[in-house]
């Protein structure tokens, strides 16, 4: 007689398929779930942000544990967290430094759609959702910033709220309105902790299940490249984008998108343990003083462009408009770029502007940094 | 003898590969969150504390932090002193001298207690955990 064979997790997966359907689930959204054959590495990109959001979420949370959200205590508290706390200076370092890595991964999941003309094919709604995601991520930066309450948090804060002066008539008391005050103090530190730790990601998580809802509901574009590319058919009806005899997303896709996340987290590792001052000037390691402005205090580097733009133009306003223009343009990009072809071959146009902007992005961020 | 690796036996070692790797991570991953999030030493405080003795007058309690926890010292006689732990043995509430009858009393659930820790009524199961007190000049050294 044959001994009974126990397969714990087989009877464990059939007593939750029997109650949830969990196999068909599985058949549908991951194993029959096909992606276009000649997708590549760029696409990965989102699970790639996923992954990052959540790495957020989770040190935040551990974060919160020992951070005080007051201006006589947030930089010692932080303080604690780095050098009593055990790994707490790890967990800093992955909220700070993760920051920075998830706007370089958001940058490039952006260039990519641009560059493959992704955002076409009734995609606006994919775009218009990731474009404000974008944006509140920068928000989300920025709030961040202020919370360690150093010099260079105080100033960077000052001087990003400054900003809003330049808008006529409101702008004096727009600038107080973000500060919750006449200058940066507890109360700036107040509001921009509850928006940075529960406001502004509840709307991104929301923005984040929206994006994907669109992505799966329009389905993958596929890459513009090689002989397996067609052009989008412009339909009079909604039809989802299929892709028959593609590649399963799991396992083939799904250990891509693995390797990508991988590179990613080792990228952020590698930063963390041989280049931890990367992000981090001395000021950052100062208490804030009101009184006492450090000298060439900068932002961010991703704000720099934005701060240069400023410093350009002899009016703020002017620079302020100019911003405004091109973050506008940008948002509605899918809706003024109507023309079905994606073959970047095939569009050099806007190529050319895509090259021209990107070293403009980076030779006015180089600028502000040295100016 | 064959070599051959069928491809069942492939996806097998590559799984429990796999699922080696994704537990060594893992638990590389939890040991720092573990770490993190454990009740620190230095938060439980040092194990002796000196308290002056002019602050621990006759009839009256003397409460402060030992370990973390409120403890109270009090002079039942001139030059003898007993230091005991402030935490009921009942549900963990803070006792309060009771100067006129010369007792603890737990305000949580009426326990009672005499000046050096017996039980005197109430719920409490057992008396107050003692403390060593060691005189050291103007200091009581504590633990």
């Amino acid at each position: 007689m044959q001994p009974i064979k126990i397969q714990p997790i087989k009877m464990l997966v059939d007593f939750i398929d029997l109650r949830l359907g969990v196999k068909d689930l599985y058949t549908k959204e991951l194993n029959g779930y096909l992606l276009p054959k000649n997708v590549n590495a760029w696409y990965t990109l989102g699970a790639v942000l996923v992954v990052l959001f959540k790495l957020q979420i989770i040190t935040g949370i551990l974060l919160l544990m020992f951070y005080v959200p007051d201006a006589e205590k947030a930089f010692a508290s932080v303080q604690y967290i780095v050098n009593e706390v055990p790994f707490g200076w790890l967990f800093r370092m992955l909220h700070a430094i993760g920051a920075n890595v998830i706007v370089i991964a958001l940058l490039l999941h952006m260039l990519s759609v641009l560059f493959m003309g992704s955002y076409k094919g009734r995609r606006e709604f994919t775009w218009l959702s990731g474009f404000i995601i974008f944006n509140l991520t920068m928000g989300l930066c920025l709030t961040g910033y202020l919370l360690p309450w150093s010099q260079l948090s105080f100033w960077a804060t000052t001087v990003a709220t400054d900003a809003a002066g330049a808008i006529p008539v409101v702008g004096d008391y727009l600038v107080e309105f973000l500060r919750g005050g006449p200058t940066v103090g507890n109360q700036t530190l107040g509001r921009f902790f509850a928006l940075h730790v529960v406001g502004m990601p509840l709307v991104l998580l929301g923005l984040i299940g929206v994006h994907l809802f669109c992505v799966k509901r329009r389905g993958i574009s596929s890459p513009p490249f090689g002989p397996d590319y067609s052009g989008n058919e412009d339909l009079p009806f909604f039809e989802h984008e299929k892709h028959p005899g593609g590649i399963p997303f799991f396992p083939n896709y799904f250990v891509k998108d693995a390797a990508v996340i991988c590179f990613f987290m080792a990228f952020l590792l590698a930063i963390i343990f041989y280049a931890p001052g990367l992000f981090f000037p001395e000021s950052a390691f100062q208490p804030a003083d009101p009184f006492l402005t450090p000298p060439h205090i900068k932002p961010e580097w991703y704000f720099l462009w934005a701060y240069q733009t400023l410093k350009i133009f002899p009016s703020e306003i002017v620079g302020l408009g100019v911003q405004g223009v091109f973050m506008t343009f940008l948002a509605l990009l899918p809706f003024i770029d109507r023309g079905p072809e994606r073959r970047p071959g095939k569009r050099p146009l806007f190529v050319t502007c895509y090259v021209l902007g990107i070293l403009l992005f980076v030779a006015i961020s180089v600028w502000g940094h040295y100016s | 003898m064959s070599t051959h690796v069928t491809p069942p036996q492939r996806r097998k070692f590559l799984f429990t590969m796999l699922g080696g790797i994704g537990a060594l991570i893992g638990a590389a991953s939890a040991w720092p969150v573990f770490r993190f999030l454990a009740p620190s030493d230095a938060d439980s405080g040092s194990d002796q504390v000196l308290v002056p003795r002019g602050d621990v007058v006759a009839g009256k309690a003397h409460f402060f932090q030992y370990r973390g926890k409120p403890a109270v010292i009090m002079q039942p006689s001139p030059g003898s002193f007993i230091a005991l732990s402030a935490v009921c043995t009942h549900l963990g509430c803070v006792i309060a001298w009771q100067e006129q009858a010369g007792e603890f009393l737990c305000p949580c659930h009426g326990g009672r207690f005499s000046a050096d820790g017996q039980v005197l009524g109430g719920p409490p199961p057992k008396p107050l955990e003692s403390l060593v007190v060691q005189i050291d000049g103007d200091q009581l050294k504590i633990g």
